[in-house]
């Protein structure tokens, strides 16, 4: 019982949340303004590849990160352009994008890496514990004694809600995923709202991809996403498009995460249970939330739906 | 007449037109590969016709890798149709494959002669790929959760339940590697070639290829799934049962995995281990079988021919892994193109056409 409320579980808990609510804060940027990128995954693992490089050559996880943001962007503006200015289906174009995503990223490491004998490294993120509040026994130590990225994604959080609920232009935004017909009545323009949250929504998704080499595993491995974007494209659903609630599910998954992780690393229980059945429990436990708020979750209106400013509708 | 005779060809042309430069593209980015990764593009391109299709080994390797890409491919496209996205192919195949393993196991001692063995082994794997399939859609079904998480999420399931069945309960003691015990000789699909190594396991899938045709066009719930596939909302109103179309659609999606598990199995490594749908590092069937359905346009023939395409680029760049040292992943970005590429025009023609 005490494993469940370890110091350590909850830290670590953080450092696994990091990257699924940043990549799912781009995702519901995204999904806000009527775009589904179900190629996330794809994007993501860009993302890692760009970032892990980068940061080896440069010797700066900032330049790092840079670039893998710009990464993710690029690729998902090409969705942006299939999805608003040729209105193909998204869901196809998604998941061509996911394998396009997919194949690139080892080919790149492969050209720029070559076949070496030892992997390369890259030294992962120090903690940087917050004066005072880091000091704070228990929560602070939870909360504020972590990397700098993780401390970005409760900025994040907190920027993505004032911008989609109390901004001007998040309202737009949110116009365009509701109902784009309305929009382009009062003078917003569909497209460049669509194409603008795709830029920006990418960029996260790539800072979320570059995380995981630069802060969990300090190298690149073809499966190093390992299903996490997935897992974020479930989150905004979790979340209902809200990123407060998108964090708390976050919370949760990486929880699960984190737990597995440190009950695997346990020899005594890999007796009582195969360390197999505990790699799955995220995933299970996934489905089965997913069970719990699939039903009546309501998505943007004009979700998947390509614009036309002459059909007649 | 003559209009419509003109029209077709018309579209025909257009049809040769848009896959000839999805082609030319993907070989051109093919070749920037080949250089970068410092080959030579002729010897390369020499190098993989060769030994895909070349030589009798590379062509029996060739078909061997196509049986499994038709059946996966099949079952996404069946999926599609239906307006379902199955993107939990390896996961059907994993669970084919245990399906397969574990019946071989259960009869080993029954001494079945191989005509009566085989087709249970195969029956075993279509129905560890049928059960699946069977929970996305109730979940679909009963709670509407988007079959396409279910589908993701399963995928990794599956995958520990065989690295778990490979390393613990099946394992091989003698093989010091996540691998069960051969399965037993009366259980192998046959030989078709057998100097070259090519199994049966194409003829089964081209015999699905068809019945997929014959079902899609010829039966009221082939209708009924196009029907939905079309327009769900029309098909309701029209008196379509959807949430039964659902519980046909993808139970079958997995049924078709699962039997492309159990042939890899059965007929390729005769044991159950974890590279079964693409081995690490390498490109899995479930991520080209999206693509194939795509390129193929959910057609039983189109599907068919596409997968000949990906099997040959398959086989063929395994051997430019092995002298240029090429990832086996970059194979996905050649399809990738192909299917980005197809999409473009038909897409630009739509919005062309307003």
């Amino acid at each position: 019982m005490s494993l469940l409320f370890d110091i350590s579980l909850f830290q670590l808990t953080m450092l696994m949340m990091a990257p699924l609510i940043i990549a799912c804060l781009g995702e519901t940027i995204i999904e806000r303004s009527g775009i589904l990128n179900v190629g996330i995954e794809g994007v993501v693992t860009l993302g890692s590849v760009t970032g892990f490089l980068l940061t080896y050559y440069s010797g700066s996880a900032i330049i790092g990160c840079i670039v893998a943001a710009l990464s993710g962007s690029v690729l998902t503006l090409l969705l942006a352009y299939f999805s608003v200015t040729l209105r193909a289906n998204q869901i196809v174009i998604g998941l061509g994008i996911f394998v396009l995503g997919l194949g690139i990223s080892p080919t790149i490491y492969r050209l720029a890496v070559g076949v070496v004998q030892s992997i390369p490294q890259v030294p992962t993120l120090k903690e940087i514990p917050i004066p005072l509040l880091g000091a704070i026994p228990f929560i602070g130590e939870i909360f504020f004694a972590q990397n700098g990225l993780v401390y970005m994604s409760y900025f994040l959080v907190a920027a993505v809600s004032f911008f989609l609920f109390k901004t001007p232009l998040g309202l737009r935004l949110r116009a365009c995923g509701e109902n784009p017909r309305a929009a382009d009545t009062v003078g917003i323009d569909v497209a460049r709202m669509r194409y603008g949250a795709c830029a920006v929504g990418g960029l996260f998704l790539g800072v979320a991809g570059a995380y995981l080499p630069l802060v969990i595993s300090g190298s690149f491995t073809d499966n190093i996403v390992n299903g996490r974007g997935w897992l974020a494209l479930m989150l905004v659903i979790f979340g209902r498009w809200v990123p407060v609630w998108s964090f708390v599910g976050a919370l949760l998954f990486a929880y699960v995460d984190a737990f597995q992780f440190k009950v695997n690393a346990l020899p005594q229980f890999a007796k009582i249970i195969p360390p197999q059945f505990l790699l799955m429990l995220p995933y299970v436990f996934a489905m089965i939330v997913l069970v719990q708020v699939a039903r009546g979750a309501e998505s943007p209106r004009a979700l998947t739906r390509p614009y036309d400013r002459e059909a007649r509708d | 007449m003559a209009a419509g005779v003109s029209e077709k060809k018309k579209v025909a042309m257009e049809f040769a037109v848009t896959y000839a430069a999805a082609g030319a593209l993907a070989l051109a980015c093919g070749a920037v590969f080949i250089v970068a990764f410092g080959g030579d593009v002729l010897v390369a391109l020499g190098t993989v016709l060769r030994s895909s299709l070349g030589t009798w080994g590379g062509f029996a390797q060739t078909l061997n890798k196509f049986s499994p890409l038709l059946l996966a491919s099949l079952a996404v496209a069946f999926g599609m149709r239906g307006g379902h996205f199955n993107i939990g192919v390896d996961g059907q195949i994993y669970a084919g494959a245990i399906g397969m393993t574990g019946t071989a196991f259960a009869l080993e001692g029954m001494n079945l002669p191989w005509p009566v063995f085989v087709p249970l082994g195969l029956l075993g794997g279509i129905l560890g790929g049928w059960f699946w399939g069977f929970i996305p859609g109730i979940l679909r079904v009963r709670f509407q959760v988007s079959e396409i998480f279910v589908t993701v999420m399963l995928n990794f399931v599956a995958l520990y339940l065989v690295d778990y069945l490979a390393n613990g309960p099946w394992n091989d003691p003698l093989a010091g590697e996540a691998i069960s015990l051969p399965i037993p000789d009366a259980s192998v699909l046959p030989q078709v070639m057998p100097r070259a190594g090519a199994h049966a396991g194409f003829i089964i899938a081209l015999v699905a290829a068809v019945g997929m045709y014959f079902f899609m066009t010829r039966t009221i719930a082939g209708y009924e799934i196009r029907a939905v596939g079309d327009n769900p909302r029309a098909a309701r109103f029209g008196g379509i049962n959807v949430a039964r179309v659902t519980l046909i659609i993808m139970p079958t999606c997995g049924a078709l995995s699962g039997l492309a598990g159990a042939i890899e199995v059965s007929g390729f490594h005769q044991s159950l281990l974890l590279g079964i749908s693409g081995a690490e590092g390498a490109p899995n069937y479930g991520a080209m079988a999206i693509l194939i359905a795509v390129i193929g346009r959910n057609n039983p023939l189109g599907v068919t021919i596409a997968a000949a395409v990906f099997a040959v680029l398959v086989s063929g760049s395994d051997s430019l892994q092995r002298s240029i040292g090429l990832p086996g992943a970059a194979v996905f970005v050649f399809q990738a193109i192909i299917v980005l590429t197809v999409v473009f025009v038909q897409a630009r023609r739509n919005v062309r056409a307003g």
